[in-house]
């Protein structure tokens, strides 16, 4: 086996490389470079656009939480925030979701049952986002409305579902708090996200080595007890990875969000009440209306995100690379 | 042979096909793109499919007056339409103009109206009455209430419940927010100034495109007509209120609130009472001027005409002209100047039933002018009086507005409101005699029985719901909406407000849930807990 092999590499180290071989491999290390270039180029970019802001509002960009760059107040505070906000509550969402999805999909779905499951988690990954924000405005918002009262009325202890104005007891008090909120936004964010996080998940999952499998059964375990003991330590690194890549995805999220939210520039950290903000729902809706100020402001809330999207997928990156499933895939 | 013939048939029928198509492609239409104010947006998607059977494509974006500017300014499309002129926001004073020569030249005229969504019980109010000074308050969160008494002095026929007043504002740059803010910083301005320097706005403040927003109130911003409008007319948006073009309560069916004029008369923005009200319109007529044929409105907020509608206002489109060719192309100038005079002349009959006004005979006039500056226009010699434009008339007075019927005496002030729905909500909500000043000029509306679609001016699509008598005639429990979604129950708008029943103390509530999951909790997992217990326990 090892001869038959090595016999190929041998030959082919013998006769050196013809050109065909090294045109091929300079095309390739020009599409690779590529990427780097175009995320410098990006970067390069948004910097240089955004210096001229950046000089008028100079470290104050990063706390002021109002956003009137005509007249040189603007900064990311509440933006950014807002985006954060929106992100983690799709990720909190998201995540459950999406692990049990990806269990019962790798482990307990026979198979025709299985095959359906991943072309429609494949589907829901594929509707565009506009499709989520309409459908999350027009249809979701309305229903969501009980569910949000319900968490506001008891749990309004939590700092974050306290909802200033409203007032369960009064049956006239408007439905319209919480609505546009952080939290309708993330829901339909964590519905556009679940599916990438549970792709990722699932082919985590059913890498598990079969030889451990058979081990903890052979061992006694139950179903569950296999996946609690094989599966899922393996597919740790996977899970964090698909979050982060989740994440990531969160915090760019741009239309679905702007249909939704009603925009406010201060720091809300009540996610179930009506307003909330992210940077990238900020450019959609300012871009086309700036004057040059205006833009180059835009462009520094540009980099901010980019610059926190980098983070995260790096991070996703390191963490999928260094657990178990994620080294065996990238080998 | 017979194969042959087949070849040559068919050969045959492909050449008179498309010698039958030549004729319509012999126009050769170019496609044109243009952007801008979404107040205008019905008028000009319905003119853009109309003008589709001559081979037009008339690509429209509505994206929102500034944008709109803005995208004309930077060349990126082909026409632009707003309602205001470049450099009138106060906000973007920065604001790029376009570079190359261009022209104003107004394409409707429409009321910047007030939809809004309230109940009483449960029946739409449809016949809500605001005075300027209670309009501007709301919107700057002054009154935040619907039983605040200012409102009930305006509506002394309703008894209007305490709920939460929800402003619905425009959360991009819009032309419509600036029609709005024009008129409170012309009539309203220390109401408007305050509301601006708790917004953190620099005052004076002046007219802006951006609505100011103050954290922690309940005013909710979204973008585009569609997207407030859309907002109000949700169910669980029930006390909301926000300006938008009449065209959309229209569309969607809901009310728009009559505003008070100078001369203490309650009026809607139909066609009729936006043309009485242009009449007091200043406009720029000095051709010389960069800012020729755009309006002061100043006279229409004033009129003493009882018929004006308040806030009505014409839009513009922004066009290229006297050019040499260089960055619009020719072809494309054909497109726009057929597109305009077709709209000029033949699309203002429709303006009415869109929920627009039509233009009168001198801004037509002037407008088709305009189009003769287009470069690589196709200019044609227009006989207005074949245009059928309701406004013209032999004397070159504006006909709809000769005729606009005066309102009824149930708009005036102080008196029990009409019941008569508004906008697109025709029902009608009954008004109780509540009010302390009422006058027999009322009587139509109260009396039961009476059929009141005859005595709207107004009242076009009137379902004839004159069912409505005091509202004691129908059980409320059957009676589901009439007309439209405005039908609502006949029960009686004018319910007495009834106090529940004390409830628990919301502390205690969450112990006793806490408590209920604990027991819920303990008699699902205790059982198997316990047996498994006394099983070990058993064991040697």
């Amino acid at each position: 086996m090892t001869s038959a092999v090595a016999t190929p590499e041998r030959r082919r180290r013998l006769r050196p490389s013809g050109g065909p071989d090294r045109v091929f491999r300079v095309v390739l290390r020009l599409a690779g470079a590529a990427v780097l270039v175009l995320m410098a180029m990006v970067g390069t970019f948004l910097f240089t656009k955004a210096v001229s802001a950046l000089r008028v509002a100079g470290w104050s960009f990063l706390t002021t939480e109002e956003w009137e760059p005509d007249s040189g107040r603007f900064g990311i505070a509440a933006v950014l925030t807002g985006t954060i906000l929106i992100a983690s509550v799709a990720i909190s969402i998201a995540v459950p979701l999406a692990t049990g999805m990806a269990l019962y999909v790798s482990e307990y779905a026979p198979g025709r049952v299985r095959r359906i499951l991943i072309n429609m988690i494949d589907l829901m990954a594929a509707v565009p986002s506009v499709v989520y924000g309409l459908w999350g405005f027009a249809f979701l918002q309305a229903h969501m409305i009980g569910l949000a009262r319900w968490l506001s009325t008891y749990f309004a202890w939590f700092p974050l579902f306290k909802v200033t104005g409203s007032d369960p007891r009064d049956p006239l008090a408007t439905e319209t708090v919480y609505t546009s909120s952080t939290f309708i936004a993330g829901l339909v964010v964590a519905l556009m996200v679940a599916p990438v996080i549970c792709s990722i998940m699932r082919e985590a999952f059913s890498q598990a080595p079969i030889g451990e499998r058979e081990g903890a059964y052979a061992l006694g375990a139950t179903r569950w007890g296999m996946i609690r003991s094989v599966v899922l330590p393996f597919g740790k690194g996977g899970m964090i990875g698909g979050t982060m890549l989740g994440l990531g995805r969160a915090l760019g999220e741009t239309i679905a969000v702007y249909l939704i939210i009603s925009p406010v520039f201060v720091i809300q950290p009540h996610v179930l009440q009506n307003g909330a903000n992210s940077v990238s729902a900020l450019i959609a809706l300012r871009y086309g209306e700036s004057g040059p100020m205006a833009l180059s402001a835009l462009m520094a809330a540009g980099v901010a995100l980019f610059l926190l999207t980098l983070v995260v997928n790096f991070a996703a990156g390191s963490i999928v690379a260094r657990s178990r499933s994620g080294a065996e895939s990238e080998a | 042979m017979s194969k042959r013939r087949a070849l040559l048939a068919v050969a045959a029928v492909l050449v008179l096909f498309f010698a039958g198509q030549t004729p319509a492609m012999a126009a050769a239409y170019v496609p044109i793109n243009g952007a801008g104010s979404t107040w205008s947006e019905n008028a000009i998607r319905q003119w853009a499919s109309n003008v589709e059977q001559y081979g037009m494509r008339i690509n429209y974006d509505g994206t929102g007056s500034t944008n709109g500017r803005n995208q004309f300014a930077s060349g990126l499309t082909d026409f632009g339409v707003s309602e205001i002129p470049y450099g009138k926001d106060d906000g973007a004073a920065s604001e790029a103009r376009p570079k190359f020569p261009f022209a104003y030249m107004p394409i409707v005229a429409g009321g910047t109206s007030f939809m809004y969504n309230l109940k009483i019980g449960n029946s739409r109010v449809t016949n809500l009455r605001l005075s300027g000074d209670t309009l501007a308050k709301i919107f700057t969160n002054v009154i935040t209430n619907w039983n605040d008494p200012a409102i009930k002095a305006d509506n002394p026929g309703l008894v209007l419940p305490g709920r939460k007043i929800v402003p619905v504002v425009r959360s991009d740059g819009s032309g419509t927010t600036a029609q709005f803010t024009t008129w409170m910083v012309n009539q309203y301005p220390s109401i408007w100034n305050a509301y601006c320097a708790k917004a953190g706005r620099k005052t004076p403040c002046g007219v802006t495109s951006s609505y100011p927003l103050v954290p922690g109130t309940s005013t909710t911003a979204q973008s585009s007509s569609t997207g407030v409008s859309g907002y109000v007319s949700q169910d669980s948006s029930v006390g909301s209120i926000t300006y938008v073009e009449y065209s959309y309560a229209l569309n969607l069916h809901f009310p728009v609130a009559k505003l008070r004029n100078k001369s203490d008369y309650f009026v809607e923005p139909t066609a009729r009472s936006v043309a009485v009200a242009l009449l007091s319109a200043k406009i720029n007529t000095n051709k010389s001027s960069g800012d020729y044929l755009t309006q002061d409105l100043t006279g229409v907020y004033n009129s003493g005409d009882a018929r004006t509608y308040p806030l009505s206002s014409y839009s513009y489109m922004l066009i290229p002209v006297d050019q040499e060719n260089t960055r619009f192309k020719v072809a494309k100038g054909k497109t726009l100047g057929d597109f305009s005079y077709y709209f000029l002349c033949e699309g203002q009959q429709q303006a009415d039933q869109l929920g627009y006004s039509p233009l009168p005979i001198n801004l037509v006039q002037a407008g088709l002018d305009q189009v003769r500056r287009i470069p690589g226009v196709d200019a044609q010699n227009v006989n207005i009086a074949k245009c059928n434009n309701p406004t013209f008339s032999k004397d070159g007075s504006n006909t709809l507005a000769k005729t606009a019927p005066y309102p009824q005496t149930c708009d005036k002030v102080g008196t029990t409101q009409c019941a008569t729905g508004t906008g697109g909500a025709k029902a009608n909500t009954p008004t109780s005699n509540g009010g302390s000043k009422n006058t027999p000029g009322t009587a139509a509306t109260t009396k039961p029985g009476a059929n009141p679609s005859g005595s709207t001016p107004t009242a076009a699509a009137s379902t004839g719901t004159g069912t409505t008598g005091g509202g004691a005639a129908i059980d409320p429990d059957t009676g589901q909406a009439v007309g439209g979604t405005g039908g609502g129950g006949t029960d009686n708008a004018a319910a007495i407000p009834v106090s529940l029943s004390s409830q628990l103390d919301p502390t205690l509530k969450t112990v006793l849930i806490v408590v209920a999951c604990g027991l819920l909790l303990g008699l699902t997992v205790g059982p198997p807990l316990v047996a498994r217990m006394v099983n070990r326990g058993g064991r040697p």
